[in-house]
């Protein structure tokens, strides 16, 4: 099947090179768009996390050993597993920007999409997103709250895309042309080292196209052709294959 | 009348396509997604005119500008501010997750008086009154400990107590004091900074300044941009860390003994061809360092080769603008002679004073007369102080007040900290959170939140220049809370103790006036930075030159490496509610935190992945389970300094443990500062 095309293709780059794991996309990911808070929360089955950080390990013993982090929002596939599963058309990759969208109202809660997604990006509700007393006067007007039973995921801050083409358009300017400033998600956004870079794959001026194209560049599990809009970065061979899942001691060291 | 099979597949075909245009297919699915929405009650999003306004967050260590976002003059997220030298956008995740604060369920709501083993809620007339009268009665046996180097309220607290005609003004363990003493061991003055963005190669000795340490946020952009410039970074210390995981190299060195591998690395550069005889106090301390600190010994006590101790010393006197910047894992527990050995570094490298190198900043204006300057109190050791009250040594203040900081949690020797506050008269805590001291205290004045008040800060420890930021409130108190520094001023006034302000905010108009600074300005977002540092006349060593004591190994015991990760909170706060999901699955399992071993050792003490363990120093005891990472050193163990609340909430109480127990402190001759970096443990099957 050919992936759809848009003339825009917003795309995410994490350079792991630069990630110290330190946690801070992921907490603002969270006030950006309304997840709630969950006091037990070190357990990741049932957890809500639309950006999680892994830590990579080279496996040698110390002192050969590497370490690296991972930051892991939803890749919105280009081929999206999750889409073709979804037996009530509640998520779709069909708008300009080539983001994987997510229907909250019309989602069943059925986790097919959860269980064809290769990255664990999706996350069920299991529980009722309780605010404590007071807190819910801090949601932001960007992303209404999820009930429970709905399957939710990152978006790429698609709110702030609505926003920087009304802004576009207010100004006369071409929203399909947004400069590479103007719409970031908040993760790229705060990050202290600047790890995440974010814009148009499309748009050779924009800094993310030319990083993805860096022989140091590579995507999570490629090879299932999945083609996500999500790369990521590293000067290191072995963070590059785990990204890959190569297994050393796979059959014919191939991938499984 | 047969059917066939050509007959039987159109009908089924046909009742399928018929089936679709009913409407009892898409209303079933309609109302599963209905019935599977299953939510009591179904927050409606708010909408207004969307807003930002500086912010200060001084949830870490640090103290860096923030924007808060505000929609209907609702905060609703902090983002960095690009306009602050120490954000320049970025942000930790405390500053994150600090809006959220401003309703977490530790807020303290109001003045509360302890009634039996409980609070009763009081009113801000008769808090104040009776804080009045309590200081009226202390006389001069009232002591302070404040949390917060930067800000203006630390001056007016101390004012309070030295208009009192007390002296005892103490801060929070930190890096601050040692880095003091330290250049003053070798003729400085002033506060210590560190120039990261010009600097070419920069050795971090023990710093974890991407994780922790310092100007966390403008230690970030400082580091992304030198990527660019192809700047070397090298991460030593016991264990892998945020900042090892991105740096150049890792060299793993024994806990705390990173001051030892300076003065290896010094004693290298010395027996350099250079001709250094000119340079003041370089003869003593050149002969000093290479006799007392030789390769091979260096080696052994610090596990790191050789080999490379002497291709660490030829790159830093390679690099043309090399930076070597020292602090304990944890920010805190080096001495004073320990923080002087890496800058002796900086200094055989003239480094210091210079673009890139380490900066010397003046310290702030004093504009409370009475208050104790930064340089008195960062001399005032407050665990020796607090030991000594445990101990019967010194007598116990009948009135303690405490000023954004939880001692009753976050100091070393913490079973007589707590010991000594409980032997106090009385004690005030002007907290926001009912964390472990308020929880313990007789009089909670809650302190509005960080958002709700007027606040400023010059030059958090660490800064590469000298800065002061100033800040209005971006939201009226949400609780009936009152800012700090405008209660104690109405308290003083009660007491009949003139500190010559009416309201906090003529202090911090004086401080602004005494630094040049336009206060109406920085109140709009504009921070004030200074390019001047105070000339110095240093000498390699201005006091006697002593061996570096480092704790014995006794083949039964680890070395313990306290790390802090701002993810789960601070010295000052608990895990904010938004912040539990940062926590990795391989961090915590249920409530017992992870500490980390590598394989080699957990193989020599009989422990397996996920054991439960008992850790142990002569400080006190810690419950964890063991992962096994391999980058940790031999014989080390590595454990979460921020677990283990008993106060503040669900999202922070009982999880984990609290490992400042297990630091024991001991006291350094040279500067009588408390030191507590070198810890031993032993850690045994639960």
């Amino acid at each position: 099947m050919q992936a759809k095309e848009f003339k825009v293709k917003w795309g995410m780059l994490v350079d792991l090179d630069k990630c110290t794991g330190c946690g801070a996309c992921t907490v603002a990911c969270r006030a950006e768009n309304n997840l709630p808070p969950e006091a037990d929360a070190a357990n990741k089955l049932r957890t809500n996390d639309w950006m999680n950080i892994y830590e990579l390990s080279n496996e040698k013993p110390f002192p050969d050993h590497e370490v690296a982090y991972l930051p892991r929002p939803c890749m919105q596939c280009g081929h999206p597993s999750c889409s073709t599963v979804c037996p009530v058309v509640a998520t779709l990759k069909d708008e300009e920007g080539g983001i994987v969208s997510q229907v909250y109202p019309r989602c069943i809660g059925c986790r097919y999409c959860m269980a064809a997604c290769p990255y664990h990006a999706r996350y069920f509700n299991w529980f009722d997103p309780i605010w404590p007393e007071g807190m819910e006067k801090v949601l932001t007007p960007y992303a209404s709250a999820r009930p429970r039973g709905v399957v939710e995921k990152c978006t790429f801050c698609h709110h702030r895309f609505m926003a920087a083409k009304e802004q576009a358009r207010m100004n006369g300017e071409d929203p399909t042309e947004l400069a590479e400033d103007a719409y970031i998600p908040a993760c790229a956004e705060i990050c202290p080292t600047g790890a995440i870079k974010f814009g148009n794959l499309k748009n050779p001026e924009h800094e993310v196209s030319k990083l993805a194209a860096s022989k140091y560049a590579f995507r999570l599990l490629e090879k299932l052709g999945t083609d996500p809009q999500v790369y990521y970065y590293s000067k290191r061979e072995w963070v590059r294959k785990l990204g890959d899942n190569y297994l050393k001691n796979a059959k014919g060291g191939e991938h499984v | 009348m047969g059917l066939d099979r050509r007959s039987f597949i159109s009908l089924v075909a046909g009742g399928v396509a018929g089936s679709l245009f009913t409407p009892v297919i898409w209303k079933t699915l309609d109302d599963v997604s209905i019935w599977t929405q299953n939510w009591p009650w179904i927050p409606r999003l708010q909408y207004g005119e969307e807003l930002t306004f500086p912010a200060l967050c001084k949830l870490g260590s640090d103290a860096y500008g923030v924007k808060v976002k505000t929609v209907g003059g609702r905060p609703v997220t902090a983002e960095g501010n690009p306009d602050h030298p120490l954000s320049l956008g970025g942000i930790c995740p405390l500053g994150a997750a600090s809006v959220h604060l401003l309703y977490s369920p530790s807020r303290v709501k109001n003045p509360k008086l302890k009634d039996g083993s409980s609070f009763k809620d009081i009113t801000w007339a008769e808090a104040e009154e009776l804080l009045a009268g309590k200081i009226r009665e202390a006389g001069s046996n009232v002591a302070m400990i404040s949390g917060d180097e930067t800000g203006s309220v630390t001056d007016v607290l101390s004012g309070l107590v030295g208009k009192a005609g007390s002296d005892k003004s103490f801060f929070m363990p930190g890096e601050s004091a040692p880095a003091a003493a330290a250049l003053a061991m070798l003729g400085g003055d002033g506060q210590v900074g560190y120039d990261i963005e010009n600097a070419n190669y920069v050795l971090l000795l023990g710093a974890d300044a991407l994780g922790s340490w310092g100007n966390v946020a403008r230690n970030g952009k400082a580091f992304s941009a030198s990527r660019e410039k192809g700047v070397k970074f090298v991460y030593v210390g016991p264990a892998q860390n945020g900042t090892s995981a991105v740096a150049d190299s890792w060299v793993p060195c024994n806990t705390g003994t990173e001051p030892v591998l300076a003065l290896g690395i010094a004693a290298v550069i010395a027996g350099t061809s250079r001709d250094r005889s000119s340079w003041p106090g370089f003869a003593s301390f050149a002969k000093f360092v290479q006799t007392a600190y030789p390769l091979d010994k260096v080696a052994e006590i610090t596990g790191v080769k050789a080999a490379v101790i002497t291709g660490l010393a030829q790159e830093l006197v390679r690099a043309g603008r090399p930076l070597v910047l020292t602090a304990a894992e944890a920010g805190q527990g080096l001495g004073a002679f320990e923080l002087a050995a890496g800058m002796s570094l900086n200094m055989l490298l003239q480094r210091v004073n210079a673009v890139g190198g380490v900066r010397i900043l003046p310290w702030a204006p004093k504009v409370v007369e009475a208050a104790a300057d930064r340089k008195t109190m960062f001399a005032n050791d407050l665990v020796a102080y607090l030991s000594s009250v445990a101990d019967g040594g010194a007598e116990a203040p009948a009135l303690l007040m405490v000023y954004g900081a939880n001692p009753a949690y976050a100091l070393p020797n913490l079973t007589k900290a707590q010991a000594a506050m409980d032997k106090a008269g009385f004690v005030v805590s002007f907290s926001s959170f009912m964390d472990e001291t308020a929880a313990m205290a007789d009089l909670i004045m809650p302190d509005s939140y960080a958002f709700e008040r007027l606040d400023d800060a010059y030059s958090p420890y660490g800064s590469g220049q000298p800065n002061y930021t100033v800040v209005a409130p971006v939201i009226k108190p949400v609780f009936d809370t009152r800012p700090a520094g405008d209660v104690l001023l109405v308290v003083a006034a009660k007491a009949e103790l003139d500190l010559g302000f009416e309201s906090f905010e003529d202090v911090v108009k004086a401080k602004a006036e005494a630094l040049g600074a336009d206060f109406d300005e920085m109140v709009e977002g504009a921070a004030w930075v200074s390019e001047e540092f105070p000339a110095q006349d240093l000498a390699l060593w201005t006091t006697p030159l002593q061996e570096l004591a480092v704790a014995a190994k006794d083949g039964k015991s680890l070395a313990l490496a306290p790390v802090q990760r701002l993810k789960i909170g601070s010295a000052k706060i608990a895990i904010p509610p938004f912040n539990t999901n940062a926590i990795r699955f391989d961090e915590m399992l249920g409530n017992d935190m992870y500490v980390l071993l590598n394989a080699a050792t957990a193989k020599n003490l009989g422990l397996k992945k996920d054991d439960a363990v008992k850790i142990a120093s002569s400080g006190g005891e810690c419950k964890a389970r063991v992962r096994i990472f391999e980058g940790v050193m031999n014989d080390t163990v590595v454990a979460p300094l921020g677990l283990g609340h008993t106060a503040w909430d669900a999202f922070s109480r009982d999880k984990g443990d609290n490992v400042y127990k297990l630091l024991a402190a001991d006291t350094e001759a040279e500067s009588g500062l408390s030191r507590f970096a070198t810890v031993r443990v032993t850690v045994s099957k639960a």
